[in-house]
């Protein structure tokens, strides 16, 4: 109980005398920062990344970008915007610079085929360029000098159906070159090629919900009206992108589903982690006129984390690897770091990127400190450095001490280094239940051996008294009966 | 006092046919018992949403609120004796209104008996043994629900089939007078707005 109490002294006292730092952390937001509580409630809280930069095709030198679609990021460093509008794609060098812009590709046989509609592009970890142009209908590989090496066009195969049109949106490669796309018009998931350019399956169907409503309906519905009703099919995935370890990250925009991002392994089976106290579905509280989240773009950030983009709203959403939600920011808007039309998220090791289509520009979100923080710690205990943790979710505690991951962080540290007692108020801070059981178990094995003697000399006590007490009951209760005969006896002798 | 306080209490919930016979017959039940179990259920209830061990309860701290927990306990069970007696006296059952209360009140002995040692428990309760916390509870649900069904049973001497249809047209007459309540609430607040308006608008004219 004392070290409780010390503890929370402890909490109480450093959030007074560290209420110096926040200071370092207050700038102003076009958005309110906020988080959800394990009671589902938004409540306010730092934020964690402000805006930067805003980099417009003006600033660029090329003249305005035009409905851009699709932003990618280079190891290198070099960035790469799909400006769909004026049917190019646009490289920039790290600090800005425009290097090379690319309207077509020359095959191989000297015929030059421009872009006409370049809505998704991809950079390898080699930092070789894919794009997808959906008019086209074409899926194209570039070498480093923005030579065309491969070009998928028309897949074929027995899954695919005879009039086929082949509308790519979106893609992916991994590290052995295999090339996911998103394409429109397909229900049976994310598509997925060979190095070769041949089509080697889907991966990963959105499952139909079954309405038990809608069912009942159809029972009772004539042919006419079933012909002119909506099909129940799967919904399309919205966007993709790939951890080191080759699991895919996929969006969808069903508002209805409870798992709009998903994480599929090889096989294509969601394998995300939903370990949080609500959902990953972005905004767990919202108004019935603006409708839950709607992702358009996902970015793993690395570490397990990753971020999801909600073109609803305009907020980025970021997850830790256990499905925690970490923290939100962004917003519609006109000011300086706010969105219209988000399309594609990106991120840089620190900078989050936000390619605006109706804007045509990409804002830059720099972390603040508690940004800086959360990600460190979450880093550190994904790599298994739950120790060298605590401290950063302590100094996150000082700016947040609402921040219930850091809690938790907290608790599961000490549970590692058998501080059941700390952990399991750390555990109740942050709402966990599981782990607090888990922290209480031992807790009370610990107490129950130190105290054993004690404990069990009062049970025995106990025991004797109880049965002395019921011996001594009896036996004057057969003494009060014996008198009670012997007077009744008398009474009637008399 | 003992007999009336422990010891008949306890052999309504485990023999509750005799028992029951015995508070409709013989007077045994006494209504202050019942005042006391209404208090304690009551008591238990507040004490195990606030006290109950962290792994079972999932009440929000801030909106505890001792009044709204009375209000739960003796509305409901004020409304079934009373939607009950309004049905029975109808469908020829032999209880008085006072039996009524006497047998529903005798019936929340096991939620008394069992709720309160359930939280204490529970503080110590790890996640594998939340699960008898849960089976206890709803024993003492299922408890509650059993001696009320004997209790109605015998205070109006009615057959099971009669009282399965009594208890269910119990819970209509009480969804009746809550509407009607809520009406006649709303009526009168409508004749005071009435009054009200009249009043001011004779203030202004003049």
């Amino acid at each position: 109980m004392f070290i409780k109490k010390s503890i929370s002294a402890i909490v109480m006292a450093s959030l007074l005398f560290s209420s110096s730092l926040i200071d370092t952390v207050k700038a102003s937001t076009p958005y309110e920062a906020y988080n959800y509580n394990y009671w589902e409630e938004a409540v306010a809280s730092p934020a964690a990344y402000i805006p930067d930069k805003v980099i417009t095709g003006l600033d660029l030198g090329i003249g305005s970008l035009l409905e851009p679609n699709d932003f990618a990021l280079g190891s290198d460093g070099r960035k790469y915007i799909s400006d769909t509008g004026n049917k190019r794609i646009i490289v920039v060098s790290q600090d800005w610079k425009v290097e090379q812009i690319i309207e077509g590709y020359m095959s191989s046989a000297g015929v030059m085929t421009n872009f006409e509609n370049p809505t998704g592009l991809f950079v390898d970890h080699d930092n070789l360029l894919y794009v997808a142009d959906s008019v086209l209908g074409q899926v194209i590989a570039f070498d480093e000098q923005y030579k065309v090496t491969l070009v998928i066009d028309n897949p074929q195969s027995d899954i695919i159906a005879a009039g086929f049109k082949f509308v790519p949106l979106k893609i992916a490669v991994d590290e052995a070159k295999r090339i996911y796309v998103v394409a429109s018009g397909v229900f049976e998931g994310i598509m997925q090629f060979d190095t070769d350019g041949s089509f080697l399956g889907y991966i990963g169907t959105n499952e139909v919900k079954r309405d038990y409503y809608e069912i009942m309906w159809r029972m009772f519905s004539t042919k006419e009206q079933l012909s002119k009703s909506v099909l129940f099919i799967p919904t399309e995935f919205s966007n993709l992108d790939l951890d080191q370890k080759g699991f895919l990250y996929a969006t969808n925009i069903d508002i209805s589903t409870q798992t709009p991002i998903k994480r599929l392994n090889p096989s294509g089976v969601d394998v995300l982690k939903r370990y949080g106290y609500f959902d990953v579905k972005g905004d767990i509280f919202f108004r019935g006129s603006i409708g839950p989240s709607r992702f358009v773009d996902i970015k793993y950030l690395n570490d397990g984390l990753y971020s999801g983009l909600d073109s609803n709203q305009g907020k980025i959403f970021t997850y830790d690897a256990e499905g925690n939600l970490l923290y939100i920011f962004g917003a519609i808007g006109n000011q300086e770091g706010t969105f219209k039309t988000p399309v594609a998220l990106e991120f840089d090791g620190a900078r989050h990127y936000v390619l605006d289509r109706a804007k045509a520009n990409i804002s830059i979100f720099k972390p603040t400190k508690f940004g800086k923080l959360v990600n460190e710690a979450s880093r550190l205990h994904y790599n298994g450095f739950s120790k060298e943790a605590v401290p950063i979710w302590e100094e996150v505690l000082t700016l947040n001490s609402n921040y219930d991951v850091a809690y938790i962080g907290i608790g599961r540290s000490l549970v590692m280094a058998k501080q059941n007692e700390e952990a399991i108020f750390y555990f109740k801070q942050g709402m966990e239940r599981e782990q607090y059981s888990v922290a209480f178990k031992r807790f009370r094995r610990e107490e129950m051996k130190e105290h054993f003697s004690a404990v069990m000399t009062i049970i025995v006590i106990g025991a004797i008294a109880t049965i002395g007490l019921l011996m001594w009951r009896k036996l004057r209760r057969k003494n009060m009966k014996f008198r009670n005969s012997h007077t009744v006896g008398r009474d009637q002798a008399l | 006092m003992k007999q009336d306080f422990i010891n008949f209490p306890l052999q309504v919930i485990f023999k509750p046919f005799d028992s029951f016979w015995d508070l409709k017959y013989d007077n045994k039940g006494k209504l202050i018992v019942v005042y006391l179990l209404v208090i304690l259920t009551i008591m238990a209830i507040i004490l195990q949403k606030k006290y109950a061990g962290f792994l079972v309860n999932y009440s929000d701290p801030r909106y505890l609120n001792s009044v709204t927990d009375i209000v739960t306990v003796v509305f409901p069970f004020l409304l079934w004796c009373i939607a009950n007696w309004s049905i029975t006296t109808l469908m020829g059952g032999e209880g008085k209104f006072i039996e009524i209360v006497k047998a529903t009140g005798y019936s929340l002995t096991p939620i008394v008996l069992i709720y309160l040692p359930m939280t204490f428990i529970s503080r110590f309760m790890a996640e594998e043994e939340i699960a008898f916390y849960y089976l206890l509870i709803s024993i003492a649900s299922l408890w509650f629900v059993w001696l009320l069904f004997i209790g109605i049973m015998t205070v109006h001497q009615y057959t099971v089939l009669k009282t399965i249809v009594t208890i269910g047209l119990t819970i209509v007459v009480m969804g009746i007078i809550v509407f009607l309540g809520a009406l006649v609430l709303s009526m009168i607040q409508q004749i005071y707005e009435f009054i009200y308006n009249i009043y001011r608008e004779i203030l202004f004219r003049t």
